[in-house]
């Protein structure tokens, strides 16, 4: 290694070119700012090369080949149609490099000057970035930590073999196993399950009996039956324990929530992880930079860290490890740097999971609102009942409303079914604007469309959707009115 | 990590207002250098550096009254090393970095809490871009929502009330309404009535009035300044009382009305009510008893040019035994004055003016009158030996060679 003499002086420097990194770049840029990136390996980041890109690839593949019954209605096709998973890792590499070139030529027609190697601190205004032989030393008025988060898996229990695998590891194999065997209940783990089940594996979820699903619980409820439906073996788990690998075989070890052992023989076992922030090697901690328990860099407001000249961003961060956050606290961070006054605030986050059909919660949960003691009005509007849905045949699911019946303010909106992750849209946005009841009911919407749902689900708060059966009162309510 | 608290900076303070930061976060700070200014009933006081280091964080908002103890600032306090890197070859050293506390308040809320904010976003960067917090804005509309409207009345210093008052028709006869221009009630103009109220509520006052007779105190004045010596009124009435107050000790005193007790004070600390463009403010004449006339002129002097100034400690103001309150200056004829609590008495004196007077030998002469209002705690003392009380002062000022005999 050869230490360089020269310092190099840089404003702005951005470790890390995934999804939060590369947003901040641009954004400082389209600011005036002048802006360096530093990446290690590949423009894009977790999201874009091992994460959320490769995942929905697979779950458009799962759920297009799930609607090839339907396609043979519809008059196309004859129904045999066979899955090539070759073609599938073919057409995601070409999904990766697209949208990686892309991030490359946004960066290029930004301006924005990306160093390839790995960053470390030496000081709170100083990074040493070595790239093979060659080590540069610069300098910079602010640094924005960028680096991500690295999957792990549970320590202790199991062996990294070659059956048991994390998440994005999946999206590499090159056969679709016979039995998947997939631990976990985050979106991830959900994905994963739902997709390949659909592309003909079979599956089983081992759900932590504690966390359980992460949605609202009518959700959870209608998730489960869907699964059934599927034949998704879903067992609830108190407890891993053990696993034991052969040349083809894996078995799980578990006691299940009868209180009873349990053993699955699969074919592969995925672990959703546990997500590790990646800043051991940037040498902050010599830094004193403050710090939770868990290693995440501790921000304020403007994503700036106890070092004023350091800022930090995404999934070193606290909070959900999503790359909406990363991109909203890349896009403040620059901001904040540039003068401005930027606020992330995350409460109508989206929970969002591509399974078949998808699903979206935004906003308070049914029992979240209850405990909170708001009086509320609640509702579910069967997407049975929408007409686009029976014409696409996309008619599982549903559009559940809370609001709170004082207000009439909307507190809470969930969505399981086809077209979910394109209403969420709507869904943050009535929330976000604070919207009453009559304010969705108000407009005229696209007839027809899945969007009519939603306002049927507000008109469904007084009994008063039009496609769906009337309230049924019970001689006895009816004797207490 | 070293706190700031507001500390108690006069005795008996329990509370101040932060009325404005000399530093701003990130600043470099020298031992003793002034911090905040921090306003007092009494005064505005600055808060000054225990140390050197850097400003890390600011807690309190200026504008907030908080309690005395409660944490302030945040200073990261130097161990006297440099904390800039210099070389490349140091880098192996752990290197000493400003640090700051990220505000755990906030970054909390952002985090997924649900902590719901009932405005659009574009209200929310409204109130962002003019550094007021939305939570701050009270919202017209009554489920809640602040509105882009309720911002704009907030930057004008117009907080929408909770109540919404009733339309009323107006029939006939317009009114055009002219929106009144406002004073902000606060700091000492606040302090000023949070006492005077404390004061008139607690304390049965009953007010008297007398005249006394100048003439002859104006001829010793003339004396004294023809051979040079300039005394000012204020300082010879200062004399009389102390010295009438001793004959009558009670008022100058405190009730202690939880214990029972009427406390006899033994100091004799005289509260000069002085006019200033703040508002009222009360420096004290220490142990005036033991001053001679000259030295109380003296001090006087310089008391009222510094609360004139804005400049007194707040040392200057506390203790008072006993309030005197020379408007004469100003005009009048009489007031009730009210008493500067927990004390038993107050005196205001008034405009001396040439009157048709009958002296011993029943002729009519022209005399300097003085009128003086006094004002006293009815639980502590009663009318008469008030009144006795302001004749012993009267005799004193009107014959001023009996202060000799009180001379030490």
């Amino acid at each position: 290694m050869v230490v360089g003499e020269l310092i190099q002086e840089r404003d702005l420097i951005i470790i890390g070119g995934g999804p939060g990194g590369y947003s901040a770049a641009v954004r400082g840029a389209q600011l005036g700012l002048s802006v360096t990136l530093i990446e290690q390996a590949e423009m894009g980041g977790v999201c874009l090369n091992k994460g959320c890109i490769p995942s929905k690839v697979f779950t458009h593949a799962a759920a297009k080949l799930s609607d090839t019954t339907h396609l043979r209605d519809l008059g196309i096709g004859n129904g045999d149609e066979v899955f090539n998973l070759k073609k599938l890792l073919s057409y995601k590499e070409s999904v990766i490099d697209g949208l990686r070139s892309g991030v490359e030529s946004l960066c290029k027609e930004n301006k924005i000057e990306v160093i390839l190697g790995r960053a470390s601190f030496l000081g709170a205004d100083r990074i040493g970035v070595e790239n093979g032989h060659q080590f540069d030393i610069y300098e910079f008025k602010q640094g924005i930590i960028a680096t991500g988060s690295s999957q792990e898996m549970p320590s202790g229990l199991m062996e990294n073999g070659k059956r048991i695998l994390l998440s994005h590891e999946i999206f590499e194999l090159e056969e679709v196993p016979e039995h998947l065997i997939v631990n976990g209940c985050d979106y991830i783990a959900l994905e994963i399950a739902s997709s390949f089940a659909a592309l003909g594996a079979k599956v089983t979820i081992l759900l932590d009996k504690k966390e359980g699903y992460p949605f609202d619980e009518s959700i959870n409820k209608e998730l489960n039956r869907l699964f059934k439906k599927r034949k998704i073996n879903v067992i609830q788990v108190f407890e891993l324990i053990s696993t034991n690998e052969t040349e083809d075989e894996i078995s799980v070890t578990c006691i299940n929530d009868k209180n009873s052992e349990e053993t699955i023989i699969g074919t592969y076992l995925i672990f959703s992880g546990i997500r590790k922030p990646n800043i051991e090697s940037l040498g902050i901690s010599r830094l004193k930079i403050e710090q939770t328990v868990e290693g995440f860099i501790k921000v304020d407001e403007n994503m700036q860290s106890s070092i004023p000249s350091i800022y930090a961003i995404g999934d070193v961060t606290e909070g959900p490890l999503l790359a909406i956050k990363a991109i909203k606290q890349g896009k403040a961070a620059v901001e904040s740097i540039a003068g401005g006054k930027p606020e992330v605030d995350l409460t109508f986050l989206p929970i969002v999971a591509h399974t078949i059909p998808p699903i979206v919660c935004v906003g308070l949960t049914e029992k979240k609102a209850r405990d909170s003691g708001m009086e509320l009005r609640v509702s579910r509007f069967a997407l049975g009942g929408n007409g686009y849905a029976t014409i696409t045949n996309k008619k599982d699911g549903f559009i559940k409303v809370i609001s709170d019946s004082t207000t009439d303010i909307i507190v809470g909106i969930h969505m399981i079914g086809d077209g979910a992750i394109e209403m969420s849209g709507s869904f943050v946005q009535l929330l976000e604007m604070a919207a009453k009841e009559e304010d969705i009911k108000f407009p005229a919407y696209a007839h027809p469309g899945i969007n009519e749902g939603l306002l049927e689900a507000v008109e469904a708060l007084i009994g008063q959707a039009i496609h769906a059966g009337p309230v049924k009162i019970r001689k006895k309510d009816l004797l207490s009115i | 990590m070293l706190e700031v608290k507001l500390h108690d900076i006069g005795e008996g303070m329990t509370e101040g207002e932060i009325v404005q930061y000399l530093v701003k976060v990130g600043e470099r700070i020298e031992t003793d250098q002034p911090l905040v200014e921090v306003q007092t009933d009494k005064m505005i006081a600055e808060l000054s550096s225990p140390c050197s280091g850097v400003v890390t964080e600011i807690i309190i908002n200026p504008g907030e009254t908080v309690q005395v103890g409660t944490s302030l600032i945040y200073i990261k306090a130097d161990n006297n090393s440099d904390t800039k890197q210099s070389t490349p070859a140091e880098k192996k050293q752990d290197p000493k970095i400003e640090t700051i506390q990220p505000s755990e308040k906030r970054s909390k809320s952002s985090l997924n809490n649900f902590h719901r904010v009932l405005a659009t976003p574009y209200t929310r960067k409204l109130a962002r871009d003019n550094n007021i917090s939305i939570e701050d804005v009270r919202a017209s509309d009554l489920s809640g929502r602040v509105t882009e409207e309720d911002v704009y009345r907030f930057l004008k210093g117009e907080q929408i009330e909770n109540d919404h008052e009733p339309i009323v028709e107006e029939q006939k006869i317009t009114i055009k309404k002219e929106t009144p221009d406002e004073i902000p009630f606060r700091g000492i103009r606040k302090k000023i009535a949070q006492k005077m109220t404390k004061s008139l509520f607690t304390i049965p006052h009953v007010t008297h009035f007398d005249e006394v007779n100048m003439t002859n105190l104006f001829k010793i004045r003339a004396e004294l300044k023809a051979s040079g010596e300039s005394i000012s009124v204020p300082a010879f009435l200062i004399k009389a009382l102390v010295i009438s107050l001793k004959d009558f000790p009670i008022f100058n005193a405190e009730l202690d009305e939880e214990n029972d007790i009427i406390l006899l004070k033994r100091n004799y600390h005289i509260g000069l009510a002085t006019n200033t463009d703040n508002g009222l403010l009360v420096p004290v004449i220490h142990d005036a008893d033991k001053k001679s006339i000259k030295e109380i002129n003296e001090q006087v002097k310089r008391l009222t040019e510094k609360a004139i100034a804005g400049k007194l400690q707040p040392i200057e103001m506390q203790n008072s035994t006993f309030t005197m309150s020379n408007v004469g200056p100003l005009g009048s004829t009489g007031a009730t004055p009210i008493i500067n609590f927990p004390e038993t008495a107050i005196i205001a004196f008034h405009k001396t003016k040439k009157q048709p007077i009958v002296n011993d030998q029943d002729e009519i002469v022209i005399g300097h009158i003085m009128t003086l209002s006094m004002a006293f705690d009815h639980r502590v003392a009663d009318g008469a030996t008030a009144v006795a009380f302001t004749n012993r002062f009267a005799s004193l000022i009107e014959h001023p060679h009996k202060l000799m005999m009180e001379m030490i």
